[in-house]
């Protein structure tokens, strides 16, 4: 037996009381309930974030959110991977507030894939959790948007799942959806619709049918709101 | 000296290569891990894309911090630990146990609570993260036979 070992030997029996122990245990568990509640606290606002409006589909089978009497109809058509569309609804989010909240705005979502091979699968996988209600359609849609620039795997086919599960969606339904192509038909038609009216890049979106050219910054939305209806209650 | 006391020894030595070695290997993965997170690197994950899955989500940080950043530092501790056993004086010596029992018990919960955030929330399972918490459990049932050779438990 060397040195050493006679040494480490000797001080593993040199007493650790069992008070010690239960010391170290108890500091470990309050170590990872710190680490826990930092992990969730960080994550709440995403899991958390309710429809504060009306969401439904509207006749054509399009989802909508906001007031279907509201005086200003969006029509937006857009691509999950495209990052201006990202921007679009984000600004849409802000001035959800003042505008869809409050019966004067309603956005109708219409997908236009064509810009990634991974697009269409996007589509899809909205259209997908369209079949489990609006609710759902817009949660699915705010994810997805959020997801994009977190590397190649946003919009995987596993990761369209995953969301789907992240979601409380019934995953059963959604992967099968998704996994037998029912909707790409669909979403062919929608891209189709979208070229008859002129769309030929995305974001384009419709403001009581009249066509708008790309995302717009919150400020100069707010500005063609107002416009909007200022118009409208003029007439 | 008996037959008894070496073999207790040669136990004890032969547990504490074989926690360095997993320290070691701990060290790689969570290094691995961190610097793909880092750099915003593919992992490599047997052609799936549940480790990238994993590692993009809002669970991978705490505080800004990656998460495989903080076990790189738990199984560079142990490591550092795990070599200063037997290395330093016996009043410290004796407490090298203790800490590494502490540490991996810290990150047997840890790893629990990440593998349940796997399989029930983020709906992918990293295997790099899986071999981790597999690491760290032995570890921390090796540090519970060296706990329990020294201390006075009822």
């Amino acid at each position: 037996m060397t040195t050493r070992q006679k040494k480490a030997r000797q001080s593993s029996r040199r007493g650790i009381s069992t008070t010690q122990i239960l010391v170290v245990v108890g500091t470990a568990v309050l170590v990872v309930a710190v680490l826990v509640a930092l992990n969730i606290n960080r994550f709440q606002p995403a899991t958390a974030t309710k429809v504060k409006y009306p969401a439904g589909v509207t006749a054509d089978g399009q989802p909508y959110k906001g007031s279907p009497d509201a005086p200003l109809k969006i029509v937006e058509y857009a691509d999950f991977a495209c990052s201006h569309c990202a921007d679009f609804a984000q600004s849409l989010d802000a001035l959800a507030p003042d505008y869809i909240e409050t019966g004067k705005v309603q956005v109708v979502f219409r997908n236009f894939a064509f810009l990634t091979p991974e697009s269409k699968p996007a589509a899809q996988a909205v259209e997908c959790a369209l079949d489990q209600g609006a609710d759902k359609f817009w949660a699915y849609h705010d994810l997805l948007f959020s997801m994009q620039g977190r590397g190649g795997a946003a919009m995987s086919n596993t990761s369209l799942k995953a969301y789907a599960g992240q979601l409380n969606l019934d995953t059963a339904a959604f992967d099968k959806c998704l996994d037998s192509g029912a909707k790409a038909a669909l979403v062919e038609a929608d891209h189709n619709a979208g070229v008859n009216q002129g769309v030929t890049g995305t974001p384009t979106w419709f403001i009581n049918g009249e066509i708008m050219p790309g995302a717009l910054p919150e400020n100069e939305l707010r500005q063609i709101f107002d416009q909007g209806l200022s118009k409208g209650s003029g007439q | 000296m008996t037959d008894t006391t070496s073999r207790v020894a040669l136990a004890v030595d032969w547990r504490l290569w074989l926690m360095r070695l997993l320290a070691l290997a701990g060290l790689g993965v969570s290094g691995y891990l961190t610097w793909t997170h880092l750099t915003n690197q593919a992992i490599a994950c047997g052609g799936s894309q549940d480790c990238d899955l994993v590692q993009q989500s809002a669970y991978s940080e705490v505080l800004g911090i990656p998460v495989a950043l903080l076990g790189m530092l738990a199984y560079a501790t142990l490591l550092a630990l795990l070599f200063l056993r037997g290395r330093l004086p016996q009043a410290w010596d004796a407490y090298i146990p203790l800490a590494v029992f502490g540490i991996s018990l810290i990150g047997v919960l840890y790893s629990a609570y990440l593998t349940y955030l796997e399989i029930y929330v983020i709906y992918a399972i990293c295997r790099w993260c899986v071999s981790s918490a597999i690491i760290i459990t032995v570890i921390f049932l090796l540090s519970l036979l060296d706990l329990r050779s020294g201390a006075d438990l009822p």
